[in-house]
């Protein structure tokens, strides 16, 4: 673990590196300057609207100046932004989370007393996170997936439930492909279905304090995007509000998050899958 | 990579991040670069002792945690720096926070595309769900309370 916990940080250091590291954080000040140019594009749905992040051009500016995607087909923009881009950027996700810690701090703060009395709410709604399970296991069952769904449907899998997953059973045991599966595609895609989502979430008629607490579940980029356009739609609670509730939520998710999926999503999963998998799982 | 090497490069990594940043914030909400420099400077501090707590205190918490940790401490209503520490730290817009880190996961998502060729359709259908289930799960059970304790 120590050693690929090193491993993770190395391409960091500049020495030798710096055309690697100039390019990098030139693009990604390329982006930046492009997304924040274009700025927050807003669409009305109703009470709701579907609203459009600059984080959400960045990311996906990002993926495609990347040497897998068009990278791979033109020459120059692979000498732009070779493979050695793409890995200095993994750990600077970490680095750059920083200035949004901080951030967030500041949003959390005054909110101080707010967040004590609404303590209640907060530790329970993480367990409402298990309510997937209910849905998506049956689904998983009837389009065919088998011990797969174990690793898909038990949460939204980032760090910590992928890990827990893949040590239980193998990165190589079908619950390990499915928890990679649903980090891997919440990875491409978390954050802008986040976003879109936080925007449409007052459709549902729920309170917007509710709907932030929701948008925390363990990952900052996707409960920053969730949480940014809830506020952009509610016209009842403050930003600040909304945005810092979130964060509270997001930050328990890390601390109970993976006891609430070793302790209680994994057996539970399991005992509703021994049920549904005689009714609803196909033959071969 | 010793905790020297670290300490150095991650400081130079804030440095550009914060520099990024505050163009981000002049460019998308109109705050002038200099004004956001004492601001950048104060999160690049607290960015680099988190970072450092991450890597030296031997329990799972992550580096965001410990900045959102530290920052909250100073800027809660009894802390003797709250005034001057918010007045500095909200010239830098939080969207503006956000987008150089996606610009970065955007880029870093290529190294893990081999990976994904593994996974099927059937799993983005369910991890679609998982996220929706999961969102609307919570939301429910705070509805639910927040009701109770009539705060809603």
């Amino acid at each position: 673990m120590d050693s690929t916990e090193t491993d993770e940080w190395d391409p960091i250091r500049t020495t030798g590196r710096w055309t690697f590291h100039l390019k990098a954080h030139l693009l990604v000040l390329g982006i930046v300057i492009a997304s924040e140019a274009i700025g927050t594009l807003e669409y009305p749905v109703g009470p709701a609207a579907v609203i459009v992040l600059p984080m959400l051009y960045a990311v996906i500016f990002g993926m495609l100046i990347s040497f897998r995607v068009l990278g791979a087909y033109i020459t120059s923009l692979r000498r732009i932004a070779p493979k050695e881009v793409s890995a200095i950027s993994t750990p600077l996700i970490l680095i750059s989370l920083m200035p949004l810690g901080v951030r967030y701090g500041t949003l959390v703060a005054p909110a101080f007393w707010d967040i004590i009395e609404a303590g209640p709410a907060f530790l329970l709604q993480e367990i409402g996170n298990l309510l997937t399970i209910f849905i998506g296991l049956p689904v998983a069952l009837l389009i065919g997936l088998k011990r797969e769904a174990i690793g898909a449907a038990v949460s939204v899998a980032r760090e910590p439930v992928y890990g827990i997953v893949t040590e239980r059973y193998g990165p190589d045991s079908p619950e390990g492909i499915g928890v990679l599966g649903n980090y891997l595609i919440g990875t491409f895609i978390g954050t802008i279905f986040f976003g879109i989502l936080g925007g449409l979430a007052p459709l549902t008629g729920l309170h917007p304090l509710s709907l932030s607490m929701a948008c925390g579940m363990g990952s900052a980029s996707m409960m920053t995007a969730c949480s940014a356009s809830l506020a952009q739609v509610s016209t009842t609670v403050a930003e600040e509000q909304i945005l810092s509730f979130a964060a509270t939520s997001n930050l328990l998710t890390s601390f109970t998050g993976l006891w609430v999926v070793l302790f209680i999503g994994l057996p539970l999963i399991n005992v509703l899958y021994a049920k549904l998998y005689p009714i609803l799982g196909g033959d071969d | 990579m010793d905790r020297a090497t670290y300490a150095i490069e991650s400081l130079k990594m804030l440095i550009i991040v914060g520099i990024i940043t505050i163009i981000g914030n002049t460019v998308g909400y109109g705050i002038g670069i200099i004004e956001a420099i004492p601001g950048m400077i104060m999160i690049i501090a607290i960015g680099l002792v988190s970072l450092v707590l991450a890597r030296e205190v031997p329990v799972n918490f992550p580096g965001i945690a410990w900045a959102i940790l530290i920052a909250t401490i100073l800027a809660l209503p009894f802390s003797p720096v709250q005034g001057p520490f918010l007045e500095y730290t909200e010239r830098i817009d939080f969207l503006a926070t956000a987008t150089p880190i996606l610009a970065y996961a955007g880029l870093s998502v290529a190294m893990q595309a081999d990976r994904l060729k593994q996974i099927s359709w059937k799993l983005v259908i369910i991890t679609v769900i998982a996220m929706f289930g999961t969102f609307v799960g919570s939301a429910l059970i705070a509805e639910l309370i927040l009701d109770m304790q009539g705060i809603i």
